[in-house]
């Protein structure tokens, strides 16, 4: 799954600290969503969605693989 | 997310307080065989058989306690350690304590699968001592480990 959550962060000016702390978890899972090696929950994908003010189907995207 | 069964973050410290001491001084207890008289208590047993002696079912028997109580305290403190939620605890390191909770079983069970084809007699029953608390100590060191790389690899981004 694709994420555009580094692209948002750098729109509104906000690091993986303060991301992190609004989304209400830890700065390894921005860290680790933002590289691709974390698939979050539906809870914390809406969470992120309503922080960036986007829909959650702005924000990820299934790619091929997910299909496998 | 919140998990069930973790214990609240505080416990964690109480963990290692009790954990360290009692490892070290249990271990050393098991080696130099030390039963000082002032644990020598008479105790309830569900079942005793002993060496070359009588079986007992629900009945009392002498035993010197000081090898039990390291043991307990082990268990406690490494339970303790393992167990408690962390501060930052959330659905990501939830998920990498599951990990390393199989990883943990795993290889605990490959070490005893190993000592089953190559290790006899009294070999056996030392492997079989520590192996009652190896489950732990894997799961203790793989899950820490594997937050250190986390920590290393999110302190590079930003």
């Amino acid at each position: 799954m694709k994420n555009n959550i580094k692209v948002e962060r750098a729109k509104k000016n906000i690091t993986q600290a303060a991301l992190a702390k609004s989304a209400k978890v830890s700065r390894q899972t921005i860290n680790a969503m933002e590289l691709g090696k974390y698939v979050p929950s539906t809870v914390l994908a809406l969470r992120l969605a309503s922080i960036f003010d986007v829909e959650v189907g702005d924000l990820f995207q299934l790619e091929e693989s997910d299909w496998e | 997310m919140n998990v069930k069964y973790l214990f609240p973050t505080r416990f964690k410290m109480w963990g290692w307080i009790i954990l360290i001491p009692s490892a070290i001084l249990g271990f050393a207890d098991l080696f130099a065989e030390w039963q000082p008289a002032f644990f020598d208590w008479t105790v309830p047993a569900l079942y005793n058989n002993e060496i070359l002696g009588e079986t007992t079912y629900f009945g009392m028997v002498d035993n010197n306690v000081l090898n039990e109580i390291f043991g307990i305290l082990i268990i406690v403190g490494g339970v303790l350690v393992a167990f408690s939620r962390l501060k930052n605890e959330d659905e990501f390191i939830t998920k990498i304590r599951l990990e390393s909770l199989v990883w943990a079983t795993y290889v605990n069970y490959i070490v005893l699968l190993l000592a089953f084809i190559f290790v006899y007699d009294m070999g056996f029953l030392w492997v079989m001592i520590f192996n009652m608390f190896t489950i732990l100590l894997f799961f203790i060191i793989r899950f820490n480990w594997q937050l250190q790389k986390l920590k290393l690899n999110a302190r590079h981004e930003e």
